[in-house]
């Protein structure tokens, strides 16, 4: 009887566990998760990203955008999930992410409530890589070392996990970089996902990237198995000081929210599936922190400070070079300084030449070629292009780099030796010099050339000193724009002169009176002296020399129109009788007709 | 009669005064040193010794002082088919007014000016003789018209240059680390469109563009003597 209502009150009390968990659920808002399976993958290989949701359908999201991964929607699901030991309706989105690279992939979460997802991705040939879905055929038990938790260092999220900051000097310089290494520590299948890379508290100091991919190693700590990561970086800081520095890392941790009574009834209820319904195991997102690490930062010291020293902070090996050795002037050149060693290459910053003489100079670049996973360790080089103005031997002076080494505590100088260069003369310069066709290189090329020319001319007798044709040469274009202007200042100074033909006219009419004279003819005398005297007439008046009157001779002319008249008058009187003037006649008309004619009258 | 006696003096003064300043200039400034047949003579050696560059950049310079020299224009064609370098054909007109010697297009442009200008002269002067006049006239505008077309097709050449060294860079900035917008093949003919410091722009035959260093181009006309 008693065994039959103990059996009783425990049905009745699970029936009241059942029911409890349904006001929980219903209590929690939306509820929407991410999981990536596996999280761990080579490169080639793909992951599955489920988006499940439990607070109804699950409508369409938007695929994230994430440099080196790709994603693509393969299908949905719908089902039920046991949450503390309550089935819900679930729905699923299922997406492949195919990863283009090697690294560690932050996913942020698809759904406002989700939280981001780590996929760690390592090179197909990364043996070292754990948790790698498809080794060999026989595969070989990973190598798992027993290890004590690092001094100082405590676990954290109920025992899961532990953050570690590794520095190895407590004493910088300010600008010094300072390899660390940050190790975290996880218990696989209690911490389901990295939400994020360990990022460093405090900002007197900068932490270059961390390294794309950590060391993976198994360890056994406390009798625990643990996966142990390992990142690398560059610390550097900014100013002088005390600090103590601290790493923070985002994880998500399956955690047992109930209590140890809670558990112990789910004990007592006995029977598997009563527990599993009643186990009340959850994800929780937990950051863990570090324990603190002293670091003391000096500054640089201002003694013995170079003028060019540019924030350089290392050890650093300089040497230099030029390529080709041998060019022909104008020709560019590449004179290369190589800054080697260990340090902040960020600041490495050699004054390369402004100015040389005999030289054209142009800016300088530089690239960076890391030798290590996080660039403190490497080779810094600067090419600058050079061309050479002049032919002959040069020397380029050596180049200095002034830097601060924390190991000798004290500034130093690195020095590169000249180099000696030989310039030619320029192929453009030497074109008219002939060649030394014995020396020719590329026979084959001059054997193709050579097959079909026509032969060389005789010895040249006549040469210039100038190629530019003469109608381009500023000389002659001078004497050429002159020759043209004074033919056309004579053109206009020439312009034909209205008197200087009247004057020509009047020496021939008094040449032939003269002759006339001389032979006594009167009556030519005459009528030329009037036919001359009317066309002088009515080329000063403007009229025709029909319309000249007497009247018009006395009113123009005043008295010597009285004798212009008689001269008419005598003119048609020798023209019809004998009359012959005398000599005396004939002189003093002769001065009266040169007067009118020449322009001395009106 | 006596204005024609004076411009036909001072006519005469110009010439002999350009002439000597020409004269003069030339011999202050450089013995000579180019000749048609040297520069096809160096031109061949320069063919012979396998360097098309050098060699089409001397035919280009003889055929200058010797356009109508058919070695020259033979051999430039054969070493540039040789070379691989695509020629562009001249046109009729271009053939003709290039057929003349430029210094002789030179002096037949005075020779038109001076026929021209004396031939309006005179018919400014008197009446008589008015064939010769409009003869003169003629005669002298066209030798001023075959001595400018001359000056106008050798005007681009003024600008031209030889690529002498083979897969020559054209960089799209005129400095030496500029990207490569493509290469230059040797014994190619370029046309120098703007210069800076160190590099020209030079233009192809096919209408691209690009930054050469000057030390590898050879100018057919040198802008500086020396």
């Amino acid at each position: 009887m008693w065994a039959w209502t103990v059996q009783r009150g425990r049905v009745i009390v699970a029936i009241f566990c059942l029911l409890a968990p349904v006001n929980y659920v219903t209590a929690q808002e939306e509820l929407a998760y991410e999981t990536i399976q596996p999280s761990h993958i080579r490169l080639g290989e793909s992951a599955t990203l489920r988006v499940t949701s439990l607070s109804g359908e699950l409508k369409n999201v938007t695929l994230p955008a994430v440099s080196g991964l790709s994603f693509e929607e393969i299908g949905r699901s719908q089902g039920l999930e046991f949450v503390g030991g309550t089935s819900l309706p679930s729905s699923s989105i299922l997406i492949r992410v195919t990863p283009q690279m090697a690294g560690i992939f932050s996913i942020p979460g698809l759904t406002p409530k989700s939280q981001p997802v780590v996929l760690d991705v390592v090179n197909a040939d990364d043996v070292s890589a754990l948790g790698a879905p498809k080794r060999a055929v026989t595969p070989t038990p990973p190598l798992v070392t027993t290890a004590p938790l690092p001094k100082g260092v405590e676990l954290k999220a109920g025992g899961a996990a532990f953050v570690h900051l590794v520095i190895p000097r407590h004493e910088v310089y300010v600008g010094e970089s300072v390899p660390v290494d940050i190790e975290v520590g996880v218990r696989p299948g209690i911490v389901t996902s990295l939400n994020g890379l360990p990022t460093l508290n405090g900002g007197e100091f900068t932490l270059n990237n961390l390294s794309r991919q950590p060391e993976r190693r198994d360890k056994v700590i406390d009798g625990n198995p643990f996966l142990v990561m390992t990142w690398h970086s560059v610390l550097a800081a900014v100013k002088p000081g005390d600090f103590s520095l601290s790493v923070d890392t985002p994880l998500t941790v399956k955690i047992n929210s109930r209590s140890a009574e809670d558990m112990a009834f789910a004990a007592w209820l006995g029977g598997p599936f009563l527990q599993s319904m009643y186990n009340g195991i959850a994800p929780k997102e937990v950051t863990i922190t570090s324990p603190s690490t002293e670091l003391k930062v000096l500054a640089l010291p201002m003694e013995g400070r170079p003028k060019d020293f540019s924030g350089a902070v290392g050890d650093f090996q300089v040497s230099s070079d030029i390529s080709p050795a041998r060019a022909a002037a104008g020709d560019p050149l590449t004179l290369r300084l190589r800054v080697s060693g260990a340090g902040n290459f960020d600041r490495v910053d050699p004054s390369m030449f402004d100015h040389l003489d005999h030289w054209k100079t142009y800016p300088a670049k530089s690239s960076f070629t890391p030798g290590d996973a996080v660039g403190y360790k490497g080779e810094k080089v600067f090419e600058q292009p050079l061309i050479a103005a002049q032919s002959g031997e040069q020397s380029i002076p050596g180049l200095e780099l002034s830097y601060f080494n924390p190991n000798t505590r004290r500034y130093e100088r690195a020095h590169t030796p000249p180099i000696k260069v030989t310039i030619a003369t320029s192929l453009a310069d030497s074109s008219l010099s002939a060649p030394v066709e014995a020396q020719s290189p590329n026979g084959a090329a001059a054997s193709r050339f050579a097959q079909g020319l026509r032969p060389d001319h005789p010895s040249p007798q006549i040469s210039t000193s100038e190629l530019r044709p003469l109608y381009f040469q500023v000389p002659f274009l001078a004497a050429e724009a002159t020759l043209a202007l004074i033919l056309a200042g004579s053109w206009f100074a020439v312009r034909p002169n209205p008197a200087r033909a009247t004057s020509k006219r009047a020496a021939r009419t008094l040449a032939q009176l003269d002759e006339a004279a001389r032979g006594g003819d009167s009556s030519s005398f005459f009528d030329v002296a009037r036919n001359a005297l009317l066309q002088a007439f009515a080329a000063r008046w403007n009229v025709s020399p029909d319309q000249i009157t007497s009247a018009e001779l006395r009113s123009r002319l005043g008295t010597v129109g009285e004798d212009v008249e008689r001269l008419f008058a005598l003119a048609d009187e020798a023209k019809y009788s004998d009359h012959q003037p005398g000599s005396t006649d004939f002189r003093r008309w002769l001065n009266l007709i040169r007067g009118q004619l020449l322009g001395e009258g009106k | 009669m006596r204005a024609l006696k004076v411009a036909m003096v001072l006519v005469g003064l110009a010439l002999c005064g350009g002439l000597a300043l020409a004269q003069a200039q030339a011999l202050h400034s450089s013995p000579p040193k180019y000749s048609a047949d040297g520069l096809y003579n160096l031109a061949n050696s320069y063919a012979r010794a396998g360097k098309p560059g050098l060699a089409v950049l001397n035919y280009e310079r003889a055929a200058l002082l010797a356009p109508d020299d058919a070695d020259i224009n033979a051999n430039l064609e054969y070493v540039r088919a040789s070379a691989h370098v695509a020629v562009e054909p001249r046109g009729r007109l271009a053939r003709i007014a290039l057929a003349v010697n430029p210094a002789c297009a030179a002096w037949a442009g005075v020779a038109g000016i001076i026929l021209a200008g004396l031939g309006m002269l005179a018919k400014r002067i008197g009446r008589r003789f008015q064939w010769a006049r409009v003869v003169s006239v003629l005669i002298g505008a066209a030798l001023i018209a075959l001595a400018v077309s001359n000056a106008m097709l050798m005007w681009p050449r003024m600008h031209e240059a030889v690529v002498l060294i083979n897969q020559t860079p054209a960089r799209v900035s005129p400095v030496p680390m500029g990207d490569t917008a493509f290469e230059l093949p040797e014994a190619e003919t370029v046309t120098i469109t703007a210069a800076h410091e160190d590099f020209a722009l030079i233009r192809t035959r096919s209408g691209r563009t690009g930054w050469v260093s000057r030390a590898n181009l050879g100018a057919v006309v040198p802008q500086t003597r020396g």
